[in-house]
């Protein structure tokens, strides 16, 4: 699932072998879950009227090539024109705060809203390489998309040093492919902000009932079906040339069978259910009943 | 962002002329707009819990990650005008079993870091209730009530408390609910009595132990407009053909239409389970009652006999001996708590619930599945 506009960027690797074989290789990739996304723009938008953008640690875990960003929190930083101070303490204070919880993740990188990179980014990008080694640290990039001519997206980023003498504030930002990732038990969550988001009023009450829910996840499944049978209606008629890409995932969707409903599995699916929608009403009865009758016994 | 928009208007106001005195912190007018909803001594009644979107993943994450089912932290934000909107939260950590003094210390001590450094980022800070995650609808006990106990007294407002349930998200419904005491329940938590004679005063059943605050989930704009802009087609796919399939960050999902019942099998376990519990718990109280019964019995039998003693020794003409002294020879037993059976009972008819409602689910998805078949 990409984030944001495709890039035309080409996403470079420099062979590990080639530099000292200890270090760890740079990550080729970098999950984003949508907790730690939604931490940054809630920050963004806590800023103070002078700030222009916000930076703050990633946390999250890596494997090999790939680093995973779980959960971001907010670092104070300042920056003028001559120079830019991160708080550090307050930096290392809130990672102790969030390793009691959560001690599995670490620091993966950091950081910033906006997306220009500048020599500040490279020395900020120098201090947490220094917090994540030997391991390299990764650079997110928010843009929040209220500049106008923008588009909200993220980038990812790892610093490659540059110079015949690598020095602190020069880096160049390699580009790294980033996606959304999150669990599928959290799946619904995220649908549920996604409608919320694109309602009116940015509000929805709760709790829903299983069966709304249901009921739409049909509907949206039958205008699924009827704008497949409006695009074969137009194949079959010839206004359209069909794909046959497109056929065969119709074939392979379509056909799947349901002989095990037919032969005498729904009714006894149907009993089962049945039963245990009675079984459930009974227990809730029985609980009713008892905790009214502790309330009359004398 | 809603949330801190009082103290954003309140801000932007010209700061007064005279400057007062440092140590005397400023407190600057309210305007007229705002101070019929601004209460500052906690007047306006809550009427609603308002979630935001930031405050939802954490919440889904958390719940997740959790090691048990007791993923708990603390909700943060603000009310405004019987609103309470939540906007931000921090989890806490977990401890296992028994909360020795040493852990329920460091913990204090971690809120108060925390809390701490969420102020330095102009986060909000003012805790509003904390969260508590179940599975299967099953959030009543003990140690719940506890917390929600106090806190509702020393919260602002009172505090709430929301309930995530992980198995109904699972599949496929995200569910976040709003609870508080009710007062009935307080009064008889003050007085730490939940004998038969008080939950009849206070008529207390599972039910009534909690009530449920509406509650909204809302996004801000900005949000929104991300999220809006993640679910756009992709542009490489849109190309194939603008008419099918959608490529975004988000893809359509439909985990609901499901048709597995895995999550029966623990559901009915859970019930058995419970109803076990109820049962011990049950045996318990009728064993206490029998010995109160019992030495109430004994207690009595002593006091006629002292008193036929005491009739022969006044006809004997003897001073008689004092009846009072009954209630030292014999210790009756205070009446047992029910506040557990209470909440085992609330716990079986939330396991009865959540099984009633798979199983009316599974009965429409059956249909559906059959009436797709073409049969």
């Amino acid at each position: 699932m990409p984030l944001g506009p495709s890039s035309s960027a080409v996403h470079v690797h420099l062979n590990p072998t080639a530099a000292a074989p200890n270090v760890p290789r740079t990550p080729t990739s970098v999950t984003v879950h949508p907790g730690a996304l939604f931490s940054i723009l809630d920050h963004y938008l806590r800023r103070t009227d002078t700030q222009d953008r916000v930076i703050g640690t990633l946390l999250g875990t890596r494997t090999e090539t790939e680093v995973e960003v779980r959960s971001s929190f907010a670092v104070l930083h300042s920056e003028t024109s001559e120079q830019v101070a991160v708080d550090m303490d307050y930096h290392r204070a809130m990672y102790e705060l969030h390793h009691r919880v959560n001690p599995k993740e670490i620091i993966v990188g950091w950081y910033s809203t906006g997306s220009n990179l500048n020599t500040y980014s490279a020395l900020i990008q120098n201090f947490y390489s220094e917090e994540t080694a030997p391991n390299q640290a990764i650079h997110l990039a928010i843009n929040t998309g209220v500049e106008e001519g923008e588009q909200a997206g993220v980038k990812a980023f790892v610093g490659s040093p540059v110079g015949v003498f690598p020095k602190p504030e020069n880096c160049v930002f390699v580009p790294v492919p980033v996606e959304l990732r999150f669990h599928d038990a959290e799946r619904s969550g995220i649908d549920l902000l996604t409608k919320t988001a694109t309602s009116l009023s940015s509000t929805s009450s709760q709790p829903v009932s299983d069966l709304e829910i249901l009921e739409q996840a049909i509907l949206t499944v039958q205008g699924m079906l009827d704008r497949v049978l409006t695009y074969i209606q137009a194949v079959l008629s010839g206004e359209k040339k069909g794909d046959p890409a497109i056929g065969r995932y119709l074939m392979d969707t379509l056909g799947a069978s349901a002989d095990d409903l037919e032969k005498g599995g729904f009714n006894s699916t149907l009993q089962d259910t049945l039963m245990i929608s009675y079984l459930a009403n009974l227990v809730r009865s029985q609980a009713e009943v008892s905790s009214r009758l502790a309330l009359a016994a004398t | 962002m809603a949330t801190s928009m009082a103290a954003a208007l309140a801000a932007s106001l010209p700061a007064p002329s005279a400057a007062p005195a440092p140590p005397t912190p400023t407190y600057e007018a309210i305007p007229a707009s705002m101070s019929k909803v601004i209460d500052i001594e906690a007047e306006i009644p809550l009427t609603c819990v308002q979630l935001d979107g930031m405050v939802v993943t954490k919440l889904l994450k958390h719940a997740r990650e959790a090691p048990s089912a007791t993923a708990h932290g603390l909700l943060l934000g603000l009310d405004l005008d019987g609103t309470l909107e939540i906007s931000n939260s921090f989890p806490l950590p977990h401890h296992a079993g028994d909360e020795d003094d040493r852990s329920s210390k460091s913990v204090a001590r971690y809120q108060a870091s925390m809390l701490r450094s969420l102020k330095e980022v102009q986060a909000d800070d003012s805790v509003v209730g904390f969260y508590q995650a179940t599975t299967l609808g099953a959030f009543l006990n003990q140690t719940l009530v506890d917390t929600q106990a106090i806190h509702q007294e020393k919260l602002r407002h009172g505090g709430i408390v929301i309930v995530h349930d992980i198995s109904q998200t699972a599949r496929g419904n995200a569910s976040f609910r709003a609870f508080r005491l009710t007062s009935a329940f307080l009064n008889a938590h003050k007085t730490s009595n939940f004998s038969t004679s008080s939950l009849m005063a206070h008529s207390l059943t599972f039910s009534s132990i909690l009530e449920e605050v509406p509650l909204k989930i809302r996004t801000n704009p900005l949000l929104s407009s991300f999220l809006g802009t993640l679910m756009e087609p992709d542009e490489s796919l849109a190309s194939l053909d603008g008419e099918l399939g959608t490529g975004s960050a988000i893809p359509p999902s439909f985990g609901v239409l499901e048709f597995g019942t895995a999550g029966l099998t623990r559901n009915l376990e859970q019930i058995v389970e419970a109803v076990d519990n109820y049962r011990t718990e049950e045996g318990n109280l009728a064993y206490l009652s029998r010995q109160i019964a019992r030495e109430r019995l004994k207690a009595d039998q002593f006091v006629t006999k002292r008193k036929e003693e005491n009739a022969a020794r006044v006809a004997q003409g003897l001073a008689p001996l004092p009846e009072e002294d009954v209630a030292r020879l014999f210790k009756i037993p205070a009446e047992p708590s029910r506040l557990e059976s209470l909440l085992l009972l609330g716990q079986i008819d939330a396991y009865g619930k959540s099984l009633a409602g798979t199983a009316s689910t599974g009965l429409v998805k059956m249909y559906a599945a059959k009436a797709g078949s073409g049969a």
